[in-house]
């Protein structure tokens, strides 16, 4: 499966479309953007700033996209996620799914998200209040 | 070895990694005495830190050896 894993310090850009090795292959190519809220636990926030161990963060994201490509039978995945200080309205993270049909591409995407919940070493540190 | 610290534990230490020496691989509550000697702060978090051995976490089983790093994950909360 084509794998593309991004950390990224600045403002994460306009995603390319999908990669080319899966022309023909995917019939479906579901994107998902997560975007800071204005507020955080009831208090009204400006950004949040994110911390995260790349090396492991890599690693364990990569293990989940195979286990999720095994399962779902993927051909492309692509997930980045920003650090730093993300400000309210901007996106921390982006992660797109390509897949033979769409429910193994929406179902793969729903995964990955609660995966990263789970084990993936990326945190929320505080919040920047308004 | 070395140790590092990530988010809410790196804030509340005011430092992202410390070098600790060990006489012989050591297990994950004898590894903890050590860095509470170390970073008495860490306390609060014990409970809630999963230790991380080479970039993987550590089962119960594993032993820290110098040369090792080891990540101190409090809980995750990443997207």
């Amino acid at each position: 499966m084509w794998t593309e894993i991004l950390f990224l310090a600045t403002p994460l850009p306009a995603p390319p479309p999908p990669p080319d090795s899966v022309f023909g292959l995917a019939g479906a190519w579901a994107e998902f953007h997560g975007c800071v809220r204005a507020s955080e636990h009831g208090k009204k926030i400006s950004a949040l700033n994110y911390d995260i161990h790349e090396v492991m963060a890599r690693k364990v994201l990569t293990a989940h996209l195979d286990a999720l490509a095994k399962k779902h039978g993927l051909v492309a995945a692509r997930f980045w996620h920003r650090f730093g200080t993300v400000p309210v309205g901007e996106a921390a993270v982006y992660a797109a799914i390509a897949a033979p049909h769409r429910r193994e591409a929406f179902a793969a995407l729903a995964e990955l998200m609660d995966r990263l919940k789970t084990d993936v070493p990326i945190w929320k540190v505080e919040a920047v209040p308004a | 070895m070395k140790i590092l610290y990530f988010a809410h534990v790196a804030q509340a230490l005011g430092r992202r990694e410390d070098v600790l020496e060990v006489p012989a691989p050591v297990s994950a509550d004898a590894l903890w005495e050590q860095l509470l000697a170390l970073r008495p702060a860490l306390a609060p978090y014990r409970a809630t830190i999963h230790l991380a051995r080479n970039n993987e976490y550590a089962g119960a089983a594993d032993r820290f050896a110098n040369g090792d790093e080891v990540a101190l994950i409090p809980p995750v909360s990443g997207g």
